[in-house]
Parts: structure tokens; C-alpha cells; sequence
């Protein structure tokens, strides 16, 4: 066992989450700092299986649930509070592929100077002109142009997306090149105008 | 989360909603986009070349009630200044002006980003 392996406080057994001992079923206490992927007990990496994610969350979620800690000290009725909210949080935003790499990179880019606001040549003004483009069909209603406008913007989404997983390995072989963060920063950003198109328009089912 | 009285004013009743047009050499365009919230936001300005007072300006945001809101604002705010005079409108003077909360308040520097893209676009275009 690596001494950085954070272990239970009662049985010492290497925690799996750091909220949770499953071997003697102890409340942990937690730092402030803790991030989502300790809380849930997975590696810091974009590849997570959500079958496990799944799992693991509804585990902790029964064990840590403050409707157990009823009758409990006062401490440890506010430490299942606190840590049943951070896991809520970890798990929301670990389970949404955006959100998980926007969290990630965020961890990621920590001792890196990224630019934040970064996007793709033009694209601003490609924005721009499809937002106006968008109000002309939503006025005239028109049915066809607009399913076809949100068929585009969606398949532009979604190559943006599996764009993700293939980066975040990229960097996890070359750590010391910033480019790839940078680039995931820019697909991020470029990922909520497309969405903000989207919003916009109406679904026909 | 309620907007302001100030901030509804503008959002219903947006002033100086439009465009200028681009190819006019007394007009400046400004495109600035805010990419946490996927707003994007043109504010231009039209310059009388032997006072170089800003005599119109017109604005087009896509974006939340706050961002339409600061941007109705800026344009309300830059014409009949002078160019340096409007280069001097900082975003606190507009979250004082809308009451935003601080969630907001990228919206405010959004449209005083715009206002100095606008401006340097039309600086930019009229170098002697």
C-alpha cells in the first residue's frame, strides 16, 4: 500500500471512497479539498464506466443517507448531511460527459495557464449569424429548415463530444504538452454555443 | 433569482435594437461572446468623423435578460459621447446602474468588452 492511500480512520482498511469505510461501515471525515472522482473512489481520468459510476454512487448514497444518522452524536448526523450533498454533486456531475470533462480539465489545468475563453477561428461569428439565421425560421415557422438546422447543430455536438475521450488520453500520454488542454477548453466552449442554439428549438416527437 | 425593475425595463423594451452598416467606414463593430453561458453579443457604433462624437449605436444580443439588458444600456450610454468618453464606461458602472447580482456580472463586462471592440474596430478601420 502507497502511504498517500488515504485509510480508514477506525480499521485503517484503504478506502475505496473517501467518505466511506465499506470494511467496518464508518463515516469518514473528509478534507475541503476533496475532489468528485475521491468521493465516488475512481481514478482521475475521463474513461469511467457508468455502469460502475451507477453502482458505486447508489452504494453510498444508501450508506451515507442521514435518515441512518438520526440518532447518532450531532457530529456525525451533520457529516452524513455534508457528505450525502458533495456526493450528489460528485456523482451529477461525474455522470454527464460534459460536465465531466469540464470538471476534469479543471483539475487538469490547475498549474496551467490556459485561456479560458478560447474558440475556434470564426466561430463567434459563425454563432452570431446562425442566432440570426435561427430567429428568421423560428418567425416564419418553418418546420423543415428548422429540423434541419437542429439535426446539424446536434451532429456538431456530438462530434465535439467524442472528441473527449481520445484528448484526455492524449494528455494522459503527453502530460507535459498544455496544446491538448488548451484544445479541450476550446471544444468546451464551443460545446455551450451549440448548445445554446439548441435550446432555441423546439422539438417536434 | 428576480431581475431588477431596471434590467426588465431594458429586456421588454430593448433601446437601439439593430445593425449599422458593416462597410461604413464611420461605423465600428464590435462581436464579443461569453463562453460560460454560450451568450454572444454585437454592439456598433456610428462616428462623426469631424467630431468623432458616437452619434448612434445599435445592438443585437443572444443571451440571458441581464446580458440584453447591459448591452440596451451601453448603447443608451455611448451615443453622444465622445469616443474616449465611452472608452471610460467600466462594467461596475452598469451593475451599479441594473442592480445585478453577482452571477451577472460577466454580463456587464460582456457589453463593456463590446464597447471597446466597437470602438477599436472603428479606430482600427480609420487610422490616418
Amino acid at each position: 500500500m502507497a502511504f498517500d492511500e488515504p485509510a480508514c480512520h477506525t480499521c485503517e482498511t484503504t478506502l475505496v471512497s473517501r467518505l466511506f469505510c465499506f470494511s467496518c461501515n464508518a463515516l469518514q471525515p473528509f478534507p475541503r479539498e476533496i475532489d468528485f472522482f475521491e468521493v465516488l473512489g475512481f481514478p482521475v481520468s475521463f474513461e469511467l464506466k457508468s455502469a460502475e459510476l451507477e453502482e458505486r454512487y447508489q452504494q453510498l448514497s444508501l450508506e451515507l443517507h442521514p435518515d441512518f444518522y438520526g440518532s447518532a452524536p450531532e457530529a456525525e448526523q451533520l457529516l452524513s448531511e455534508t457528505a450525502s450533498a458533495i456526493l450528489n454533486t460528485a456523482y451529477k456531475t461525474l455522470h454527464e460527459p460534459t460536465l465531466r470533462a469540464g470538471y476534469l480539465l479543471h483539475l487538469l489545468a490547475e498549474k496551467q495557464q490556459l485561456d479560458e475563453r478560447s474558440l475556434p477561428e470564426g466561430f463567434l461569428a459563425e454563432m452570431f449569424f446562425l442566432q440570426e439565421e435561427l430567429d428568421e425560421l423560428l418567425d416564419s415557422v418553418n418546420s423543415v429548415e428548422l429540423s434541419a438546422m437542429h439535426d446539424d447543430l446536434q451532429n456538431r455536438k456530438k462530434d465535439i463530444e467524442a472528441d473527449y475521450a481520445p484528448l484526455f488520453k492524449k494528455h494522459e500520454e503527453h502530460p507535459e504538452d498544455s496544446g491538448i488542454l488548451q484544445q479541450l477548453q476550446t471544444h468546451l466552449n464551443a460545446e455551450r454555443y451549440l448548445r445554446r442554439l439548441l435550446e432555441r428549438i423546439p422539438v417536434a416527437d | 433569482m428576480a431581475y431588477s425593475e431596471k434590467v426588465i425595463d431594458h429586456y421588454s423594451e430593448p433601446r437601439n435594437v439593430g445593425s449599422l452598416e458593416k462597410s461604413d467606414l464611420n461605423v465600428g463593430t464590435g462581436l464579443v461572446g461569453a463562453p460560460e453561458c454560450g451568450d454572444v453579443m454585437k454592439l456598433q457604433i456610428k462616428v462623426d468623423p469631424e467630431t468623432k462624437e458616437i452619434i448612434d449605436a445599435k445592438f443585437k444580443t443572444f443571451g440571458c435578460g441581464s446580458a440584453i439588458a447591459s448591452s440596451s444600456l451601453a448603447t443608451e450610454w455611448v451615443k453622444g459621447k465622445s469616443i474616449d468618453e465611452a472608452m471610460s464606461i467600466q462594467n461596475t458602472d452598469i451593475v451599479e446602474e441594473l442592480s445585478l447580482p453577482p452571477v451577472k456580472i460577466h454580463c456587464s463586462v460582456l457589453a463593456e468588452d463590446a464597447i471597446k471592440a466597437a470602438i477599436s474596430d472603428y479606430k482600427s478601420r480609420n487610422q490616418d
